[in-house]
């Protein structure tokens, strides 16, 4: 090894140790006998676990959160594949137009998106609820999964189509058996990025719930002002867990470029 | 917040008459109602009068307001500081960062970059959970440099320091990933050739690489930028009460004194501020790529 690939491993070692070390922490002093922080680590215990099996506020946003996130991720997992499959295959003009519209929750802070969507819904003497959530979600998540579907879209060959449809395929059957299959990756991806997106989400849903559609990172977020204990770290430990879940089955089963 | 390598290669050879022209239908109107409109809202709520600010009908008040008060002023100075900063040292750690993983190959870098997609996935909140342990008083950190004296600072969380550092930690993996996807381009022939036609190390840097890294390095400036001053979890719990930016300003309007006209306005200038500053910085930067 030249000394060039040997500092160079250095460099990136430090940088993966800046980059998970706040995680690493949450996880440690999830197994901490302390009762707030900070405090040193004195000894190991699964305390604050089965605490959190008795503690209904966590588990019921954890119930909402995941209910939100898999109606919005599958909302928007369909309407990015439409949207992707237009933009992919039919090169027309205002194109760009449309494109940019539906990139433009991208450019927005989240917390600015969530306003609006407060401020609509005033207007409209609607209340919040589950739905309103939802929605601002699947705005928020779209085009992420439309620019996954796009990735698997550009390498999909479309001639595949129109040999199906020249034989007599209906459109139906064409989608369903030729193109459907072939950028299923592409839509799994698209579905469990979403899904984390959205569970993990606070900002959007910081102004839209109230005690009972409270989400997960919401009830946190209450939990985290008053104190930092080992029961909201356990919680953390859990997210982190689904995220090195879903990291290792994006990147490792489906070999996609998450940001490319 | 997307790279420029966004325009989806087309198949151009058969476009036969499908059923599916206008599949992006659905989702455009969805976002023109759930989206385009709401924000539209947003920017009249931001003309109209309220409890701070007393006029007849639509106007720029609240503008006038938030900026000519120096506790606002202080606000929008600070967030444009505080995101300019985690942009310039996350690219300071981020190039160094990128070349490295270019240098290993292709072959190891892949599995690498596995691991930087990890925090965008668990999301700001558990991430900076683990900066409020690390960074407490008495913490981990804070705890042996007070005991042997290393540091004058008496506190970390609350400070401006501290919201930087949780920024440059979130920004991090995207300024990586765009820089090095810039930096993969480069074909190995070239830097080869450059070298026996006799470029040293620095030459090399200075002359090739830099250069033909320069759009990665831009979009990285870009997503660093709007990713800081986007940012709501970070500046909240890292920064609290003493470094309050325009997106917490937001949240303080809201959850604080629910006055929706000056969340409004504040929102609209935290937008007018990002986009003056990216249509500038790609203004002046343009002119460095060919």
């Amino acid at each position: 090894m030249t000394a060039k690939r040997l500092l160079a491993w250095i460099f990136l070692g430090l940088i993966y140790l800046f980059i998970l070390i706040p995680a690493a922490i949450v996880i440690v002093d999830s197994f901490s006998s302390a009762t707030s922080f900070p405090s040193p680590f004195e000894s190991a215990t699964l305390h604050w676990y089965r605490a959190l099996l008795d503690h209904e506020e966590f588990l019921d946003s954890i119930r909402v959160s995941a209910l939100v996130a898999a109606i919005a991720a599958s909302a928007s997992v369909v309407l990015g594949f439409l949207a992707a499959y237009a933009l992919v295959r039919r090169p027309v003009k205002g194109r760009d137009a449309v494109q940019t519209l539906l990139y433009g929750p991208l450019f927005v802070p989240q917390i600015v998106i969530g306003l609006a969507t407060l401020q609509i819904l005033s207007l409209a003497k609607l209340r919040i609820s589950l739905v309103s959530l939802i929605i601002v979600h699947v705005v928020y998540l779209m085009p992420f999964t439309m620019r996954l579907v796009m990735t698997s879209l550009s390498r999909f060959d479309f001639s595949l189509e129109d040999a199906a449809l020249s034989l007599g395929a209906s459109y139906s059957r064409t989608l369903w058996h030729v193109t459907l299959p072939l950028v299923r990756t592409g839509l799994i991806a698209g579905f469990l990025f979403a899904f984390i997106l959205s569970f993990v989400n606070l900002p959007l849903s910081l102004f839209l719930t109230n005690s009972r559609t409270a989400t997960l990172p919401v009830v946190m977020f209450a939990y985290i002002e008053s104190r930092i204990d080992p029961l909201v770290a356990a919680v953390a430990s859990m997210i982190v867990v689904a995220a090195v879940a879903v990291t290792v089955v994006l990147e490792r089963i489906f070999r996609l470029r998450l940001l490319g | 917040m997307v790279s420029s390598a966004d325009s989806p290669e087309t198949s151009p050879a058969t476009v036969v008459e499908t059923k599916w022209p206008t599949s992006a239908l659905p989702a455009a109107l969805f976002l023109s109602v759930f989206f385009l409109l709401p924000l539209a809202f947003v920017l009249l709520l931001s003309l109209s009068p309220n409890v701070l600010v007393h006029s007849h009908g639509l106007g720029f008040g609240n503008f006038e307001y938030l900026l000519s008060k120096p506790y606002y002023l202080s606000v929008l100075v600070r967030t444009v500081r505080i995101a300019a900063v985690t942009t310039v040292v996350g690219l300071l750690i981020g190039y160094p960062a990128a070349y490295s993983l270019k240098l290993l190959g292709e072959r190891v870098s892949s599995g690498l970059i596995i691991g930087f997609t990890f925090p965008i996935l668990a999301g700001p909140l558990v991430v900076v959970l683990g900066w409020m342990i690390l960074l407490a008083d008495g913490g981990p950190l804070l705890g042996p440099l007070h005991k042997w004296n290393l540091i004058r600072l008496p506190h970390l969380i609350g400070t401006e320091t501290a919201v930087v550092i949780g920024l440059v930690h979130f920004t991090l993996p995207f300024v990586i990933l765009s820089i090095y996807s810039s930096l993969r381009q480069i074909p190995d022939d070239l830097i080869e050739a450059a070298r026996s036609l006799g470029a040293g190390t620095g030459n090399l840097l200075v002359r090739v690489i830099w250069p033909l890294s320069l759009p990665g390095v831009i979009s990285a400036s870009l997503i660093a930028f709007s990713l800081a001053a986007s940012a709501y979890v970070t500046p909240y719990y890292l920064g609290g009460p003493g470094q309050i930016t325009l997106t917490t300003l937001v949240g303080e309007f809201i959850l604080g004194t629910y006055n929706s006209q000056m969340a409004a306005a504040a929102s609209v200038l935290l937008l007018i501020t990002m986009f003056a500053i990216t249509f500038a910085f790609i203004k002046f930067t343009s002119r460095f790529v060919r």
